[in-house]
């Protein structure tokens, strides 16, 4: 039918929304391949090894981070998502994403729940300390070391700069090279105030054999998010679009067309950009000596691309049957 | 037979404990080619009878024929269907989609009929002819003034050549000059393609072209003559 090319046609000139919708899928698209690329990856590497209990499904700063902003209160909803202990918004600020020589890694996040969730051992200093000054950082050891840092110092890096009031070791190898800072501080920090984004959420989970199931939801949180809010604002165009002899049924169709649309084009984008990610990622991990490797084959794209098409139409049909079945005149009056 | 015929039309809308009787058993005939100009105070069942008649919307009780189609028993999807080949309707706001330009609004319509491409543009190119706009149609519905606008509307109303046109206030957003042109539009469409029009009005000036006119108060409608 030629509802396709309405369709079409909306999407093209309303280049922003369709941008920021393509990108919202693009991330949790990203998410998805990048978590299912790990946990094949941690599979791997912790096959044998008694140190994880826990699945941790988002890793930091493996990827780019520059280019990644989520919105922060997505943390909210995927807390929700039965099978999920605890979710911690992080932002990662990166001084450079390709070369790791001299890499510096800042993390933001809440500082009590920071505390709570990573397996840290404070060598040095005081995590109170740590919670109450929003300026204070702890250093992970390798950095410390690498840096000549001890507690009392100040660190300045570009113009974001911090109190050391702490030294830490961790089960994580990798983590030993990061500095921890607050959440807020951190997206203040850089040359465009953040506030309100993170670069990734570290979602622990209860029962790691449900990873997939789990990062699939998450997938289908984000879409029909932006899905919702594309139809909300349109409410009064369905109603003009009834009135014009357009049945229930055409309106739902180009709900669900639309979303399909979306999240297919946000699903290819989100997997280019991770398996751009995960290349970066090689580089720099092979540098921190850190052991975990990112698994893509045709098997992933496909199913990424699958959880996209299922994900675009389940997230489609709740607002596109309320834009069915809602009054012509209800619609109409809404603003 | 009249064209559209109401009996005992009523409607209420309940919002929560109040009960808003916008329409009590009004009973109405208009006739074919008619120019019918309904007024009334603001909130007094006005936009609710042209809704029922445009069949957007369901009496409580009452019937509603208009041509040989009972509108009150009649399924959903029946009713749009005849909508598209029956009514046009202008609001009073224009309603474009805003990322649609003139001539694509104006085919809007056209979809939901099995026509060729060379058919839908031979028609939206009348349409906007007729409603002096064709130089406009490439334009974006922000490009154009609040009257073309209301004009590109009235061209999607009649693209599909119904026999009815129902306007609400469909000048009570426009200058005084834009608003004689949409008037004056519609007189035409009425005397020279014997559209039947029923529209509700607040324009004194629309008193030269209504070959018809009542009151609408309190859900009770009457001749106007009556109401002086
Ligand atoms: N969908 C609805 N839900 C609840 N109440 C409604 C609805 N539509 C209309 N009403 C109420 O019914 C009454 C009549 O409304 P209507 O829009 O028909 O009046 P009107 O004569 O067109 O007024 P105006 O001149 O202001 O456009 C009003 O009190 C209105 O609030
Ligand atoms: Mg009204």
């Amino acid at each position: 039918m030629k509802l396709a090319k309405l369709v079409g046609k909306n999407l093209r000139r309303r280049p922003m929304r369709t941008a920021l919708t393509v990108l919202g899928v693009a991330s949790a698209m990203l998410l998805f391949v990048l978590v299912e690329s790990l946990s094949a990856g941690l599979d791997h590497a912790l096959s044998g090894s008694e140190s994880a209990r826990t699945l941790i499904v988002y890793r930091e700063n493996r990827y780019c981070p520059q280019t990644s902003f989520l919105p922060q209160w997505y943390g909210e909803r995927i807390a929700k998502l039965p099978g999920v202990a605890s979710v911690l918004p992080v932002k990662v600020y990166l001084n450079n994403c390709r070369a790791s020589l001299d890499l510096v890694a800042f993390q933001g996040a809440p500082a009590e729940e920071l505390l709570a969730t990573r397996g840290l051992t404070l060598e040095a200093g005081a995590g109170e300390r740590f919670v109450r000054e929003k300026d204070s950082a702890l250093v992970g050891r390798a950095f410390a070391a690498r840096k000549n840092l001890a507690v009392g110092d100040n660190f300045r890096f570009g113009n974001i700069h911090v109190k050391v009031v702490g030294i830490f070791a961790s089960d994580e190898p990798v983590e030993e090279g990061v500095i921890l800072t607050h959440l807020e501080f951190l997206q203040r920090a850089g040359p465009v105030n953040r506030l309100g984004t993170v670069t990734q959420f570290e979602v622990k989970i209860d029962d790691a054999t449900r990873a997939e199931a789990i990062s699939a939801q998450i997938d289908d949180v984000l879409v029909g998010n932006t899905v919702l809010m594309s139809v909300q604002e349109r409410v009064k165009e369905f109603g003009v679009f009834r009135t014009l002899g357009f049945r229930a049924s055409h309106v739902a169709q180009l709900v669900v067309v639309e979303s399909l649309a979306l999240s297919l084009a946000g699903g290819a984008l989100g997997f280019g950009l991770a398996l751009l990610i995960i290349r970066f990622a090689h580089v720099s991990i092979g540098s921190e000596g850190v052991a975990i490797e990112f698994v893509t084959s045709p098997r992933l794209a496909l199913l990424g691309l699958g959880v996209a098409t299922v994900c675009g139409i389940l997230a489609s049909l709740a607002p596109a049957v309320r834009s069915a079945r809602a009054e012509i005149v209800v619609s109409l009056r809404s603003a | 037979m009249s064209l559209i015929e109401l009996r005992h039309v009523t409607k209420t809308y309940r919002k929560g404990e109040h009960v808003v009787t916008p329409l009590a058993d009004v009973t109405l005939d208009v006739e074919k080619a008619e120019f019918f100009v309904l007024v009334g105070p603001s909130g007094s069942g006005k936009t609710t009878l042209l809704n029922l008649i445009a069949a957007i919307d369901r009496p409580d009780s009452g019937s509603i024929r208009v041509g040989d189609v009972e509108l009150g028993t009649s399924s959903s999807s029946r009713l749009a269907d005849w909508r598209a080949e029956h009514v046009g309707y202008v609001f009073q706001q224009a309603n474009l989609v805003p990322v649609l330009t003139a001539y694509e609004n104006v085919e809007l319509p056209l979809y939901l009929f099995g026509l060729s491409a060379a058919e839908r543009h031979r028609r939206v190119a009348l349409a906007l002819e007729a409603v002096g706009l064709a130089d406009r149609a490439t334009h974006l519905p922000k490009q154009l003034s609040g009257g073309q606008e209301q004009r590109v509307a009235i061209a999607r109303a009649i693209v599909a050549d119904p026999e009815i046109l129902v306007a609400d206030e469909p000048t009570g957003n426009l200058d005084h000059e834009s608003a004689e042109g949409v008037l004056e539009l519609l007189s035409r469409l009425h005397l020279e393609r014997k559209k039947t029009v029923v529209m509700v009005t607040h324009d004194p000036r629309a008193a030269r072209f209504g070959t018809r006119r009542m009151v609408l108060d309190k859900g009770i409608l009457r001749e106007e003559a009556a109401a002086r």
